[in-house]
């Protein structure tokens, strides 16, 4: 798999994407505090956890006994580079421009 | 759209493929650092760092905490380039640079010590950081930089 594969398929998930929701919001959290927010077993987040380090959209770093997990963007800033830019940017701003001259005629 | 308190510890990495001695290049002098990161010529020595814009005005000014070439550069980091920034308290970045295989290495950028500095914080997450390491990473690997 290349790396844009890796990344595809850990956002391909709601628990993944969830758990970076929850990183975006706040960072540098440990297992416990990600698994309380969660219906999930520890085990099951953990596993969760591993794809999405596997694809570096997290990070961990040691902090004293505890493991602290940060969300990494590059990799989504680095698909958007590829895909967004190259193949939407045109065609979305026609859209969105649409869109605006739309509402504001109502 | 979703309002955040912009972290206080900021970890970004990616792959390069490039050495340790072009990326340590890449991110302590000037002639490199002005293709990716926002047109900013960066000189780093081992006591000094130093970010100017074109036109020399001073972006960035603070001192270097670890300058270890090519593993690992620690310096302070002040938002120059902004008057409200500016006022903020120093943060600090930390550039680790670890070789994988096939020649390949790791970047991580940490940047903390943010808490004095909440609208430096929110300035340089979201598209701030990833922006310029994505460059960076284009750069390297393409010879052209990303945008312009």
């Amino acid at each position: 798999m290349t790396d844009d594969d890796h990344v595809f398929k850990a956002l391909a998930d709601p628990t993944r994407r969830h758990l970076l929701d929850r990183l975006f919001e706040r960072d540098g959290r440990t297992l416990t505090e990600l698994e309380s927010e969660l219906e999930m077993t520890r085990f099951g987040v953990m596993k969760h956890l591993r794809v999405l380090e596997d694809a570096g959209l997290v990070v961990t770093r040691r902090q004293g006994r505890e493991k602290l997990h940060f969300l990494n963007p590059v990799p989504i800033r680095l698909i958007h580079d590829r895909w967004i830019d190259k193949y939407a940017e045109r065609r979305v701003s026609a859209l969105s421009e649409l869109k605006t001259r739309l509402e504001g005629r109502r | 759209m979703t309002t955040t308190v912009a972290q206080t510890t900021q970890v970004y990495q990616v792959f390069i493929k490039a050495n340790a001695d072009q990326i340590w290049e890449a991110i302590t002098k000037p002639e490199w650092t002005a293709r990716y990161f926002h047109g900013a010529r960066i000189t780093v020595t081992p006591d000094r760092y130093d970010s100017r814009s074109a036109d020399g005005d001073v972006w960035g000014d603070s001192a270097v905490e670890v300058f270890d070439p090519p593993r690992k550069l620690v310096h302070g980091w002040r938002s120059l380039y902004d008057p409200e920034m500016a006022a903020e308290d120093e943060s600090r970045v930390t550039w680790e640079i670890e070789e994988d295989e096939g020649g390949v290495c790791l970047l991580t950028v940490t940047h903390d010590r943010l808490e004095g500095a909440p609208k430096t914080a929110a300035g340089v997450s979201g598209t701030g950081w990833t922006g310029v390491i994505s460059a960076l990473k284009t750069l390297l690997e393409t010879g052209k930089p990303l945008y312009g």
